[in-house]
């Protein structure tokens, strides 16, 4: 009984959660914040969500982005170049980035948790290198425009919601069930999983299909986004990106991936913004035309830093610490008015 | 483009001395992993410190560019230092990703401190008073400061075997590798051979940045790929063993020089990875990696 009223709490602030972000448009008028902002918060909050599900059955991967990058590529190409509807362009780009995570993912089921992630790391770089070579299709360095499933900034902006709503509940869901049970007894000790009768490279596969479906079809969602596909989506800068996230949000849990979307997107768009200010400090820095960029991506890396050292579970903590306090304290107050 | 015996011998040697930097570079990062087991993406950045350090020495002190590599080693040990007390140690035992975290950050900080100071040397070179003469033979030929640099590496190797296997601290920290927990009750002070561990692996990266800066032009942003590297290096080699990352140096070396000859220059990191992928779908340990548990 108590784990069905946890659940049915979790999904109060989950519906609640997606109702503030739908409304949010009507309050929001800037058609770049809705657009560039809250949509790729979107985007991004499904794409650190998949990072985060193959990291909760212990792998780790830093070649994420080859999988963004497989969605976006073939979404793009199936709804400009074969004509399909982008929504199954989409779909499809997803159902392809998970074929090739089924073979990625079969090369090195025997692999520890560090080695895979080189071999996905290796395997981004090896798919930039095809990609910028095969030009006729991929449009080589340059890239190509692509059309999204809905036209217009806010229509756009509720499809992506309604996407990311079911992709993130989909990973929820996964990690709450059986299977999500499985993983994570690989997480913690492989050799026991296995000792219990996991079948651990089965179960390893599954996280590997299920991550990259997800973050293929986020691929196709942020490509839409900008209206452009470019080999530049492959770029270590993207593989990086959902283990930033995750981490500083919390690892394995449902809000850590989408907090961590909000506080980075949040940071590169807004941050940018204070250049103006940081312009004073110039003359200690000789030659550099620009003091603005460099100085405010050092306070960036230490304030990456600290969060780490001060909240190693990650922000996510924070507010659950915060969280417990509210409730201790109302609990007392009952208390303290019954006798 | 032709292919010539003596343009494939050539093409060879010189990825042996290209890769004799990623050796240096490796062997530095895995000496930390294997001995800490920590994670340090931020390990090129050190090595763009590293130039960058014997590069002001040289020009400003003009002490000859191959005697800033020492002046080059013992600054970047001085900053490994700074990064193991002031952030590393900070997470050690939480979370593996942490750690991982903490060196992405690290990245951020040094390639912009870098572009802060030294943004007005862009793509500049260690001026090396071997500049320019190259040893041929038979249709064969290669520059003096490659050949200085593979012996560099050779005397650094030699030393760091030498502090491994003969010395006291080299034995903590083959225990401490083996078993941090039981070193600890054998009364091995874990903390100060975590402490020796990263220096010298900072060193080794400060020694490495050096001769990039001798071989090759640097600036702020070199660091990054050069830390992929020597990841794929140790990772080939197998984690943990100083001989396995002398080899897989010298074949990722080799790999790269090859690719750029044979395909041209864009295929080069491809098929260094693509080498990589093989060697682990074949032997999931690395070449001279020991058995998993």
């Amino acid at each position: 009984m108590m784990i069905d009223s946890f659940r049915s709490r979790k999904l109060y602030y989950a519906l609640a959660a997606v109702a503030v972000v739908a409304v949010l448009p009507l309050f929001v008028r800037s058609e770049y914040v809705v657009g560039s902002v809250f949509t790729l918060m979107i985007i991004f909050a499904v794409y650190a969500s998949s990072w985060n599900l193959l990291a909760y059955s212990g792998q780790g991967s830093l070649g994420h982005a080859a999988f963004l990058g497989i969605g976006g590529f073939a979404s793009a190409l199936l709804a400009t170049k074969m004509g399909l509807p982008p929504i199954i362009g989409l779909l499809l780009g997803g159902l392809l980035s998970a074929g090739i995570g089924l073979l990625i993912g079969l090369a090195c089921v025997r692999l520890k948790a560090w080695f895979l992630a080189m071999v996905t790391f290796g395997f981004s770089v090896i798919a930039v290198t095809i990609i910028s070579q095969l030009d006729p299709i991929f449009g080589g360095m340059i890239g190509f425009p692509t059309t999204p499933i809905v036209q217009g900034v806010v229509p756009f902006y509720y499809a992506t919601l309604a996407i990311a709503a079911i992709s993130i509940g989909a990973i929820f869901l996964v990690m709450r069930s059986k299977l999500g049970l499985a993983f994570k007894a690989i997480r913690e000790n492989e050799l026991e999983a296995k000792m219990i009768g996991i079948n651990t490279g089965k179960y390893r596969l599954l996280a590997f299909i299920i991550s990259t479906f997800f973050a293929g079809l986020a691929g196709g969602l942020y490509v839409e986004s900008i209206l452009f596909v470019q080999v530049a989506i492959f770029e270590p800068y993207f593989s990086f990106l959902p283990l930033i996230m995750a981490v500083i949000g919390g690892l394995s849990t449902m809000e850590g991936p989408i907090i961590g979307s909000v506080i980075i997107v949040s940071i590169d768009s807004f941050l940018p913004l204070t250049d103006k200010y940081l312009q004073p400090l110039s003359p200690l820095f000789p030659g550099v035309s620009n003091v603005g960029p460099p100085l405010r991506l050092v306070g960036l890396g230490l304030f990456l830093i600290l969060v780490v050292i001060f909240l190693p579970k990650g922000i996510t903590s924070l507010l659950h610490k915060a969280y417990d306090y509210f409730r201790e304290d109302t609990s007392k107050a009952k208390k303290n008015g019954k006798t | 483009m032709i292919v010539t015996p003596s343009g494939l011998a050539e093409t060879l040697l010189w990825g042996v001395a290209n890769g004799c930097i990623y050796i240096l570079l490796a062997t530095g990062l895995n000496l930390i992993f294997g001995v800490m087991k920590l994670v340090n993406f931020a390990h090129g950045q050190l090595l763009m410190v590293g130039a960058f350090i014997a590069y002001e020495t040289t020009t400003i002190t003009g002490l000859n560019p191959y005697m800033s590599i020492l002046v080059a080693m013992g600054s970047v040990a001085l900053i490994g230092i700074g990064l193991e007390k002031f952030a590393f140690r900070k997470v050690r035992g939480t979370e593996k990703l942490n750690e991982i975290f903490i060196s992405l950050g690290l990245i951020y900080v040094f390639q912009n401190l870098a572009t802060l100071l030294w943004v007005k040397n862009y793509n500049i070179r260690i001026p090396s008073p071997l500049e320019g003469l190259s040893l041929s033979l038979g249709g064969v030929s290669i520059n003096y400061d490659r050949i200085l640099a593979m012996v560099i590496v050779l005397i650094i190797l030699i030393g760091l075997v030498f502090l491994t296997r003969k010395t006291k601290i080299g034995l903590a920290m083959r225990a401490t590798s083996q078993k941090s927990d039981a070193s600890m009750l054998m009364g091995i002070n874990v903390g100060k051979v975590y402490f020796i561990t990263f220096a010298v692996g900072a060193a080794l990266a400060g020694a490495a940045g050096a001769l990039y800066g001798i071989l090759f032009q640097f600036n702020p942003a070199i660091g990054a790929l050069p830390t992929i590297k020597a990841f794929a290096i140790i990772i080939i080699g197998g984690l943990g063993s100083i001989p396995g990352a002398v080899i897989g140096g010298l074949l990722y070396g080799i790999a790269e020089n090859t690719a750029a000859y044979l395909l041209g220059g864009i295929w080069q990191d491809a098929i260094a990875f693509a080498l990589l992928i093989a060697v682990l779908v074949i032997r999931p340990t690395g070449l001279f990696g020991e058995k998993g548990e």
